[in-house]
C-alpha cells in the first residue's frame, strides 16, 4: 500500500511528500516529492542585484537564513574580487554560529516532537526566542534579516550587545544539559532511536550525506576545520562526531556542535569587544553601496563594467555542506547563482535509511535528517 | 438516613412538583404529588444530575491538565476566558458545537456517524456504574466491577468502526492500531483486578471500597495498581501509549477525518475516559471515599467529605497522569504489543499470587480471623 | 593538488580531451573536459584521484551552448575539484555521472528540469522540483519572467 505523507502531514517539517510503500507496518519502499516550495530563487537572483539577493537567502532556509546569507555572500564578493573587512568576517562567524544554535535548538524542538515529547518542544522554542532576540537587536527582524552587504555587512552591533549575548550564552549551557536530561535519560528515547536510520560513513560520502548526519556515522569532515574560511582557523573548537551511525548518534552529534557553538561564540565576542573597527568594505563601487539608488542617481545609469570572475564559496551550514556558485559577467546582476543544499541531498538518500524500519520510525528518522525543505526546493 | 444521591434527587423531585401541583387543582395535584410521579421525576433528575456532574468534571480536568501541562511546560495555559481560563473549554466546547458536521463522500455514512456516539455514550454510561461515596451512586449492583470493565472494553469496537468507516488509510491504520493495544492491555487490567477481587472478596465496588477502610489495596497489591496503571495508560490512550492517535506518522490516527461535534465526542469520550481511569485506580487501589483513621475525623466527617477526598484522590491520580504525558516519548506498536503481553500479563499473574498469599497471611492465627476468601 | 599536477594527472588519461586546468580559487582546480570523456574522467577522479564526495551538479545557460560543472570532494586532500564542460545547446546530452556517483542521481534530476541537460543512462531522469509534465526549462535565459521585463527597461537600462 503506497501511504502519501504529505504535503501537509505532521512528520514534513514544511511540505513535501513522502510516498512510502508500506507491508503491514514496514516500510519497502520510499520516494521523497519536492518542489511544492520552488519559488525558482536561483532565477528570480539573475534579474536581481547583487545585494538584493540577500533578501532571496533568508527565504531558502527560513530557521537558518544567516547561514545561508553569508554563503552566498562569500560566493558573491569572490566573483566580484571585493576583499571584506576582518571585523565583519569575525561578524559573519559570529552570526553563522548563532544561527547554528537557533538552528540546532529548533531542530531539537521538532525532533522531540516527532517522537512524542511535549515539554522539551516548549523548552526548545522558548530557548530559540533568545537566539531571535539577539538577532533582532542588530538586524532589525527575527527571521528575515538581509544583514549581510557585498563588501561586509550593513551594520555594527550595537551596544551592549556583546554582554547580553555572553548571557544568553550562560542561560543556554546548563539548558542543553536539561536537554540532554529528559532525552537520553528516559529509556524511551533509547528504545525509539537506537538503531534506527542506520547509515555507514560510506555511504554517506556515496550518497552525498553531509553534516551531522555524516559525522554521526564517524566521519570527522566538518568544513570549518578542513577548509576554514571566515576566520575559523583562529578560534578553538573541536568537531563533535559519533560513530553509531543512526538517530540518537544525530542526537548526540548535535547536542556537542551546540556545546561547540557556544564556545565559538564566546571567543567571537571576545575578539570583536577587542578590535572596534569599520564593517563594510569603503571602496565599493557606487552601485554596490546603494542598491536602491533613484533613477538618475550618479552613476547608476551608466553601463557598468566590472572584471568578470566566478565565485565558490562552501560553508558548513547547520544541515550540513551548503555550497554557492556564483557567476559574474560583469553585469549588476550575477549571470547565473547556483546553490548546493545540503539537506537536499541529505534527502535524496531517504530510500536507503528508511527501508526495512516501521512506518512510526518515518517521524524520527526524517526528524533526525533536520529537514528544511525551503533550501531542498529553493 | 444518610444522604444519597437518590435521596437528594427524590427531594428535588417532591419539592419541585409540590410546588408546581399546589397551583393545580384536586385531580391534577393530587396525581402530581403521588407517589409513582414522584419516583419517576426523581429518577430523571437524578440522571440528570449525574450527566451535568460527570461532564462539568470532565470538562474541568481537561482545565486541569492543560494548566498542569502548561505548568511543566513552563508556560501558563489557557488564561484569558473566565478565571485563570476556567470557561476556556467551555468556549472550545461551543465553537465545536457550532461547527457544520460533515462527512468526506466516501465515507459509510451509518458507521461514521454511529461510531462516535457510541463510543461518548458507552464511555458517560460509565459514570451511572461507578460510586462516587457511600450511596451516591447509581444503584449497588452486585457485579459492578465486572459491569463498568465491561462497558469500559466496548471502546476498540466503535473506534475501529468510525476508523474504517472514514476511509482513510491514517484512520484505518489508527484504527487498527487502537484495536490490537486495547484488546492487548485488556487482559492484564481484567487479571490485575482479579487480584483486587480476590482481596476484597467482591466484585461490588462499593463492598470493595469498604473492604479498604483498614488498609488501601495499593500497599499489598502494589504490582497490580502498577499493571493496573501502565494498562490504564494504554486504554486511555496517552503518552507514551497513544500510538493509535499518533499525530506524527499518522496525522490524527483513527479520528483523522472527524471535525466540529463529531471531534468533540472523541475527545469528550477521551477525557470522559482518563477520569473513569482514575476514578477506577482510585475505587479499586486508593480506599475510594475512605481515609486512614489517623485523619483527624473533622477532615473526614463534614458534609460531603467522601466526595471531597475521592475527587481528590482522583485528581491526584489523573495528574500523575499528566506528569508521565509531559514527561515521556512515546513508544512503537510493536514495542507497546511486546510490553503488553511479556511483561505486564506475567506480571499481572505474579500479583494475583501475591493477592492469594495475602489473603493466606491474613488468615494466620497471628491476626486471628476467620478463613474465608476475602475475609 | 596544484593545478599543474591535476593537469598533467588528467592529459594522460585524457590526452586532447582535456581542454584546460585552470586555478580556482579555493579549489584544486577546474578541469574542463571534452563531453566524450565525461565518464572516464568521473571514474577517474572518483576512484583513482580520491573525490569520492560529489558536492553539485549545475548547468549555466550561455545561450550558444550550456555548461554543465560538477564539484567533488576529497576527505584526503581536503579540497574540492571543479570539473566543468560545454553541451551544444541544440543537443544537450551528457553522460550521467550516477554509475559513478550515486548522489548524482538528485543532482541530476534538478540541472535536468532546470537547464535541460539531458543526462544519458540516468536511471530515473524525472523532473523533481517542478511539477510534472511542465514543458519548460525556467533556468534557460530563454524562459523570461514576465514582470521584471518591463521594470527593467524603464529604469534599468537607459
Amino acid at each position: 500500500m503506497w501511504v502519501n505523507m504529505g504535503p501537509q502531514h505532521p512528520m514534513t517539517h514544511g511540505l513535501w511528500n513522502l510516498k512510502v510503500r508500506i507491508d503491514g507496518e514496514i516500510i519497502v519502499d520510499a520516494d521523497p516529492e519536492m518542489g511544492y516550495l520552488h519559488r525558482g530563487i536561483e532565477k528570480i537572483s539573475e534579474d536581481r542585484h547583487y545585494n538584493e539577493v540577500v533578501t532571496l537567502m533568508d527565504r531558502t532556509c527560513y530557521v537558518a537564513g544567516l547561514s545561508w546569507e553569508t554563503l552566498y555572500i562569500t560566493a558573491a564578493e569572490a566573483a566580484l574580487h571585493i576583499e571584506v573587512p576582518e571585523r565583519a568576517r569575525w561578524i559573519r562567524m559570529l552570526t553563522d554560529e548563532l544561527q547554528r544554535i537557533g538552528s540546532h535548538v529548533m531542530w531539537y524542538a521538532a525532533f522531540v516532537q516527532d517522537i512524542g515529547l511535549m515539554t522539551p518542544f516548549l523548552y526548545g522554542m522558548r530557548d530559540r526566542d533568545l537566539i531571535l532576540d539577539l538577532f533582532q537587536s542588530f538586524t532589525g527582524a527575527r527571521m528575515t534579516y538581509e544583514y549581510n552587504r557585498v563588501g561586509g555587512v550593513r551594520n555594527d552591533l550595537p551596544n551592549g550587545f556583546t554582554d547580553r549575548a555572553r548571557k544568553v550564552m550562560d542561560w543556554l549551557m546548563p539548558r542543553f544539559d536539561e536537554y540532554d536530561a529528559l532525552c537520553l535519560g528516559s529509556d524511551i528515547f533509547h528504545r525509539r532511536c537506537d538503531d534506527l536510520g542506520r547509515l555507514s560513513a560510506t555511504e554517506c560520502i556515496d550518497l552525498g550525506i553531509t553534516g551531522p548526519m555524516l559525522r554521526s556515522a564517524g566521519l570527522a569532515r566538518d568544513l570549518r576545520k578542513d577548509r576554514p574560511y571566515h576566520r575559523y582557523d583562529q578560534v578553538d573548537f573541536d568537531v563533535a562526531t559519533a560513530t553509531a551511525g543512526d538517530v540518537t548518534a544525530r542526537y548526540l552529534v548535535r547536542m556537542e556542535e551546540l556545546r561547540q557553538s557556544v564556545r565559538i561564540v564566546r571567543q567571537c565576542l571576545d575578539w570583536l569587544d577587542k578590535h572596534p573597527g569599520s564593517v563594510l568594505a569603503q571602496e565599493l563601487p557606487r552601485w554596490l553601496g546603494a542598491p536602491y539608488a533613484p533613477v538618475g542617481a550618479e552613476g547608476y545609469l551608466l553601463k557598468r563594467r566590472y572584471p568578470s570572475g566566478t565565485g565558490f564559496s562552501a560553508v558548513e551550514e547547520p544541515h550540513g555542506e551548503a555550497q554557492a556558485y556564483v557567476v559574474n559577467t560583469g553585469g549588476e546582476h550575477p549571470y547565473r547563482v547556483k546553490f548546493r543544499s545540503p539537506v537536499f541531498a541529505n534527502m535524496s538518500g531517504a530510500k536507503s535509511y528508511l527501508v526495512g524500519y516501521h512506518v512510526a520510525d518515518i517521524p524520527p528518522i526524517m526528524g533526525s535528517v533536520d529537514i528544511c525543505v525551503g533550501e531542498v526546493d529553493r | 438516613m444518610a444522604t444519597t444521591l437518590y435521596s437528594v434527587s427524590d427531594a428535588i423531585s417532591s419539592l419541585l412538583l409540590g410546588a408546581v401541583g399546589s397551583i393545580f387543582p384536586e385531580p391534577v395535584h393530587g396525581w402530581l404529588t403521588s407517589t409513582d410521579v414522584v419516583t419517576g421525576l426523581a429518577v430523571l433528575i437524578f440522571c440528570a444530575i449525574l450527566l451535568v456532574a460527570s461532564m462539568i468534571n470532565t470538562i474541568m480536568l481537561i482545565w486541569f491538565e492543560r494548566k498542569l501541562l502548561g505548568r511543566f511546560m513552563d508556560r501558563r495555559g489557557a488564561m484569558h476566558v473566565g478565571y485563570a481560563g476556567l470557561l476556556q473549554n467551555f468556549a472550545d466546547g461551543l465553537k465545536l458545537f457550532r461547527k457544520n458536521t460533515f462527512m468526506p463522500r466516501e465515507a459509510d455514512r451509518l458507521g461514521y456517524f454511529t461510531g462516535p456516539t457510541a463510543y461518548m455514550v458507552t464511555s458517560m454510561i460509565l459514570f451511572g456504574i461507578l460510586p462516587v461515596s457511600s450511596g451516591w451512586n447509581g444503584g449497588s449492583l452486585p457485579l459492578s466491577l465486572l459491569l463498568a470493565l465491561a462497558v469500559f472494553s466496548f471502546a476498540p469496537l466503535f473506534i475501529f468502526v468510525s476508523a474504517w468507516s472514514s476511509n482513510n488509510k491514517y484512520s484505518l491504520l489508527g484504527g487498527m492500531r487502537s484495536a490490537a493495544q486495547m484488546i492487548a492491555y485488556e487482559v492484564p487490567i481484567l487479571l490485575a483486578v482479579v487480584a483486587v477481587v480476590i482481596l476484597a472478596g467482591s466484585f461490588d465496588l462499593n463492598t470493595i471500597v469498604l473492604e479498604q477502610q483498614n488498609y488501601w489495596f495499593w500497599g499489598p497489591l502494589v504490582v497490580a495498581l502498577f499493571v493496573f496503571f501502565v494498562g490504564m495508560l494504554a486504554e486511555m490512550e496517552r503518552i507514551p501509549f497513544d500510538l493509535p492517535e499518533a499525530e506524527a506518522e499518522l496525522v490524527e490516527g483513527w479520528n483523522t477525518e472527524y471535525g466540529g461535534m463529531l471531534f468533540a465526542f472523541f475527545m469528550l469520550a477521551d477525557y470522559v475516559r482518563a477520569l473513569i481511569g482514575s476514578l477506577l485506580v482510585v475505587l479499586l487501589f486508593l480506599g475510594g471515599w475512605t481515609m486512614p483513621s489517623y485523619v483527624p475525623t473533622a477532615l473526614t466527617s463534614f458534609p460531603l467529605a467522601g466526595i471531597f477526598w475521592f475527587m481528590l484522590k482522583t485528581y491526584a491520580v489523573f495528574a500523575i497522569f499528566v506528569w508521565i504525558r509531559a514527561s515521556l516519548p512515546r513508544v512503537r506498536t510493536d514495542q507497546l504489543l511486546r510490553i503488553g503481553w511479556m511483561r505486564m500479563i506475567p506480571l499481572a499473574l505474579l500479583s494475583i499470587v501475591l493477592a492469594g498469599l495475602v489473603v493466606l497471611a491474613r488468615c494466620l492465627p497471628v491476626f486471628g480471623c476467620v478463613p474465608t476468601l476475602g475475609g | 593538488m596544484k593545478p599543474e599536477e591535476l593537469k598533467d594527472n588528467l592529459a594522460e588519461l585524457l590526452g586532447p580531451r582535456l581542454l584546460a586546468v585552470e586555478p580556482f580559487a579555493g579549489m584544486a582546480g577546474r578541469v574542463r573536459f571534452e563531453r566524450t570523456a565525461a565518464l572516464e574522467l568521473f571514474r577517474h577522479v572518483r576512484e583513482v584521484l580520491g573525490y569520492r564526495h560529489l558536492s553539485m551538479v549545475g548547468g549555466i545557460d550561455w545561450v550558444d551552448h550550456r555548461e554543465v560543472f560538477y564539484v567533488a570532494w576529497s576527505d584526503e586532500r581536503k579540497e574540492y575539484v571543479l570539473l566543468s564542460t560545454d553541451v551544444p545547446a541544440d543537443d544537450p546530452h551528457l553522460e550521467s555521472a550516477a554509475p559513478v556517483w550515486t548522489a548524482a542521481v538528485w543532482h541530476e534530476r534538478e540541472a535536468f528540469e532546470l537547464v535541460g541537460i539531458l543526462f544519458d543512462h540516468h536511471p530515473d531522469l524525472r523532473r523533481l522540483l517542478t511539477p510534472e509534465g511542465y514543458a519548460f526549462h525556467p533556468l534557460l535565459r530563454s524562459f523570461k519572467l514576465h514582470e521584471p521585463e518591463d521594470l527593467e527597461v524603464k529604469t534599468r537600462n537607459v
